[in-house]
């Protein structure tokens, strides 16, 4: 056999239908350091302790059961090794998801993820204008297949939803899995109807998320949601204009620094808010305004405006343009 | 106790292909699954599904590929029927969403496989199982059904010859619950995990195969098993056969392309049981690597270069990387035979009907049979949804004219009796630690070759495995997911159809297709075409045969 390693693992423990609170139990097992979270706890399971409890079937990353938080990291048990993570950590604290109630130890209650996911319209909407071809398959060229990005790869793990801060502020945000497979039904030549999807995320879905790109360091399929929801937050701007608080920040945002390659904040505001909403920012305003008068004057043009330029020509130009 | 007309008891693509034909058909329908229908084993299947598509390319071309892999134990008819549905299927699963891989033309792309007269295997990269799974759940999700998730099946009700609806329980609740149907869609997969070394699931547990054998019906050709030649050494995950389509070779420890040897003509690209026996005989005489691990050879991409591997085997490569430490752009992948599929099962005609009334299945679960003693790659997928759509409209028909159901009051306390007693023991035998048992018996004696002393010695262990099950013991006590109660319950189906396996490999004095006999190397299709049928006696398996039904093509020496 290979060579082992001392592994201490610290289990979260909770039954919902007995505990008050949940209890960690530590288990100690000599492994091989490519020894996946997953063949270990389920080795704790056949040799210590029964009645640990958590979901898996594959092993292989395919099935996106076993996601859950390895040394506070939304992972998958089957496709995290043991060496890693205790050479980091020296021991590995095993828990369930976030974002969702737990049902018992390691596995959790996914309604919440999964009412997101039914809320995109997860499914081809079609239009009797345009039929399906008889007989044949949709044409469809590999170039549009590469719209897709990574976004088929997903396995609904959830990693994403567990590790998402704006999940976590505001249960009614749909999350990275649900945007990344709405940006799967947009980019797709046989749906019909990618413009009102785009304007039935807009209200509470697309413009809460934080760009913080936790859900693309923990999607173990390299989905990438983060940039899908930035690639649909820019295309709901070209089919809307915006309209949205969200999306009407960023096109401000973009305009500032076109403008004079800094912000104005106070435009910002007002960009973003409208006057009759900068009445309700006056308060946080007169606080910024004793740190800082100078947030009254209209900034200037910073050096190397021409870099600036540069850029945004680039942009102009749909170099960087999404699909 | 809840009621529904039809029941289709698993989630993967046969079961919800099912779910669909029967809702479309007007029927109420509920499915019962123990895995979230997404992260059901059809999303496994890497390589890609059948169709006779290309130009150069034809149904009787498929049809006579499946006849010859099948080692001429498939029957004719329902393999005519298959391929002939392939086009029409694999183009329903593009119209309903599946994301395909595209040729330059935009139409479906094609890639080469084992045993295969044509490139006619259409893929998504290397996930070809997780396509068609996210595109036929995405349509069945604009149906109306009623879904029991993580939900395990315990039992199935029959009376008189007839169903009359299932007994499972709620994961989440621990509840026990009747479910009335007047018909029953068996779609529950493989039980890979009779087995240790398993390309399967760990949920691959033969759930609703063995609970139709307690009740009566009759499992078909049970000694067949597929064991792939390329599963990764430690782990057994897959290696696609699609690796070797798009080019991949076998090496040997001296370096040699061994396959020359056994199939000069397709060399790699031979049926799964030709190149799994090349393998598993160069590591036995010692021209095989060797490792902690056992004995491999190597599966060499790197010639096919960083793009095209990249591209069409990205799961292969990040498997490989994840799991084996091994970049397969620059270095060999470390692979042997694992056991991948059944190609026995519940036995159904070309409808998905079983001997007993009202009882259908598809899919793994069931044995029609189209693969004979050799499933080709890139037919099970295909297998899933022909078969899955067949037996959902059968069983949507049956429930249109049948009487209903009558479920009694004890039904459930029957049932849920000898559950109940695993968990008031105080003592008794481990079930995990069975599983375990039972699965390096079936490794060790029930294997690729097989002969006639081991066979009755894997016998003699697993029936002493299954007399320890009648005294085990569940130690979790709680009501809320109790996984150590689903894993006994899993490891008492997999003894039963483990039995039927062995009894079947031990009284088949033949070789074919999968079933390599050492005691009788060769095939014997004057006592051995047929099929066989296996039904539950309290001692044990009683094998009876029906003869193969065959149209056009006689049976010729298979040589690839």
């Amino acid at each position: 056999m290979a060579e082992t390693v001392r592994a201490a693992f610290e289990v979260y423990r909770f039954d919902r239908a007995k505990d008050a609170a949940p209890r960690y139990d530590r288990f100690e097992l000599d492994l091989a350091p490519h020894t996946p979270v997953l063949t270990a706890l389920l080795k704790i399971r056949g040799e210590v302790d029964p009645t640990l409890t958590l979901r898996y079937s594959c092993r292989s990353a395919i099935c996106g059961s076993c996601a859950m938080q390895v040394n506070s990291k939304s992972r998958l048990a089957c496709q995290t090794p043991i060496g890693p993570e205790l050479a980091r950590h020296g021991r590995i604290v095993v828990e369930p998801m976030r974002n969702q109630p737990v049902l018992r130890d390691l596995v959790v209650d996914q309604a919440p993820f999964w009412q997101q996911y039914d809320r995109i319209q997860p499914h081809l909407i079609l239009d009797s204008r345009h039929p399906m071809p008889e007989g044949k398959e949709n044409p469809m060229t590999p170039e549009q297949v590469d719209r897709f990005k990574e976004t088929p790869r997903c396995i609904a793990c959830a990693a994403c939803y567990s590790a998402c801060p704006a999940v976590e502020a505001d249960a009614t945000f749909p999350g990275p899995m649900a945007l990344a497979k709405l940006y799967r039904f947009v980019v797709d030549p046989r749906d019909t109807a990618h413009q009102d999807r785009l304007l039935a995320i807009q209200p509470g879905g697309l413009w809460t998320c934080l760009r913080c790109h936790l859900c693309t360091e923990a999607c173990p399929k390299d989905v990438r949601p983060s940039e899908r929801i930035r690639d649909l937050k820019e295309m709901a701007v070209r089919v809307q204009g915006a309209t949205e608080l969200g999306s009407r920040h960023a096109v401000g945002f973009k305009e500032n620094l076109r403008d004079r390659g800094q912000l104005n904040e106070m435009k910002l505001v007002r960009q973003t808010a409208g006057l009759t909403g900068m009445v309700g920012e006056i308060g946080q305003g007169i606080r910024i305004f004793r740190k800082k008068p100078e947030i009254l004057h209209r900034p200037r043009k910073i050096e190397g405006m021409d870099e600036v330029e540069k850029i945004y020509a680039a942009l102009d130009d749909g170099k960087e343009a999404p699909p | 106790m809840r009621r529904h007309e039809v029941v289709v008891v698993g989630a993967g693509l046969a079961g919800q292909r099912a779910a669909l034909a029967a809702v479309d058909a007007g029927r109420d329908v509920a499915i019962v699954t123990k895995l979230h229908p997404l992260r059901s084993h059809s999303g496994a299947a890497q390589g890609g599904i059948n169709a006779a598509l290309g130009a150069e390319d034809s149904v009787d071309t498929h049809i006579y590929d499946t006849v010859k892999g099948s080692d001429y134990l498939g029957d004719q008819d329902a393999i005519e029927f298959f391929c002939r549905e392939a086009g029409p299927t694999v183009i329903e699963m593009e119209h309903f969403g599946t994301i395909f891989s595209r040729g330059p033309d935009g139409a479906l792309a094609r890639r080469a496989f084992g045993g295969a007269g044509f490139p006619r295997t259409i893929y998504a990269a290397d996930r070809t199982g997780l396509a068609l799974l996210q595109g036929l759940w995405e349509r069945l999700g604009t149906s109306r059904f009623t879904l029991y998730e993580e939900w395990d099946l315990t039992d199935l009700v029959v009376r008189d010859g007839r169903v009359h609806g299932v007994v499972a329980f709620d994961r989440k609740s621990g509840e026990f619950d009747e479910i009335a149907a007047k018909s029953v869609v068996l779609a529950t997969g493989p039980f890979g995990r009779i087995y240790g070394r398993t390309t399967n699931a760990h949920s691959c547990t033969g759930d609703g195969v063995a609970v139709a054998y307690r009740a009566g019906a009759v499992l078909k050709d049970m000694e067949f098993v597929q064991f792939h030649p390329t599963a990764l050494l430690e782990t057994g995950i897959l290696i696609t056969e699609g690796a070797r389509g798009e080019g991949g070779i076998l090496k040997n420890a001296s370096g040699e392309r061994f396959m020359s040897r056994y199939a000069p003509r397709v060399l790699e690209l031979a049926s799964r049981d030709v190149v799994s026996r090349a393998i598993y005989t160069e590591v036995k005489e010692g021209r095989g690597f060797q490792g902690p691990y056992g004995g491999y050879v190597h599966l060499e991409l790197m010639h096919l270069g960083k793009e095209k591997v990249e591209s069409r085997l990205q799961e292969i490569v990040d498997f490989s990387r994840n799991f084996a430490g091994i970049d397969p752009v620059t270095q060999p992948i470390p692979v042997f035979p694992g056991q991948h599929y059944m190609m026995g099962g519940i036995g159904t005609d070309i409808r998905g009907a079983t001997n007993v009334r009202g009882l259908f299945a598809a899919g793994e679960a069931a044995c029609v049979s189209i693969h004979g003693a050799n499933r080709l790659g890139g037919n099970s997928l295909l297998e899933t949804l022909v078969f899955g759509k067949q037996a959902g409209l059968a069983a949507a028909a049956y429930a249109e004219t049948a009487a209903a159901p009558e479920m009694r009051a004890t039904d459930l306390d029957t049932s849920t009796a000898p559950l109940r007693a695993w968990s008031s023991r105080t003592d008794g035998e481990d079930p995990t630690a069975l599983r375990t048992e039972m699965q390096e018996v079936m490794d060790r004696y029930v294997g690729i070759y097989r002969d006639e002393p081991t066979l009755l010695e894997g016998l003699k262990r697993l029936r002493a495995v299954k007399a320890k099950f009648a005294r085990i013991r569940v130690v979790d006590q709680s009501k809320v997911y109790n996984v150590n109660l689903s894993d006994a319950l899993e490891t008492g189906h997999m003894l039963e159809l483990a039995e039927t396996i062995v009894v079947g490999a031990y009284a088949r004095t033949e070789s074919r297709g999968a079933h390599a006999r050492t005691d009788y190397p060769k095939r014997d299709d004057a006592r051995w075409m047929r099929h066989t049928l296996a039904q539950r006696t309290p001692d044990g398996p009683s094998l009876s045969y029906a003869p193969v039904a065959y149209t056009r093509w006689d049976p010729k020496e298979r040589v690839y």
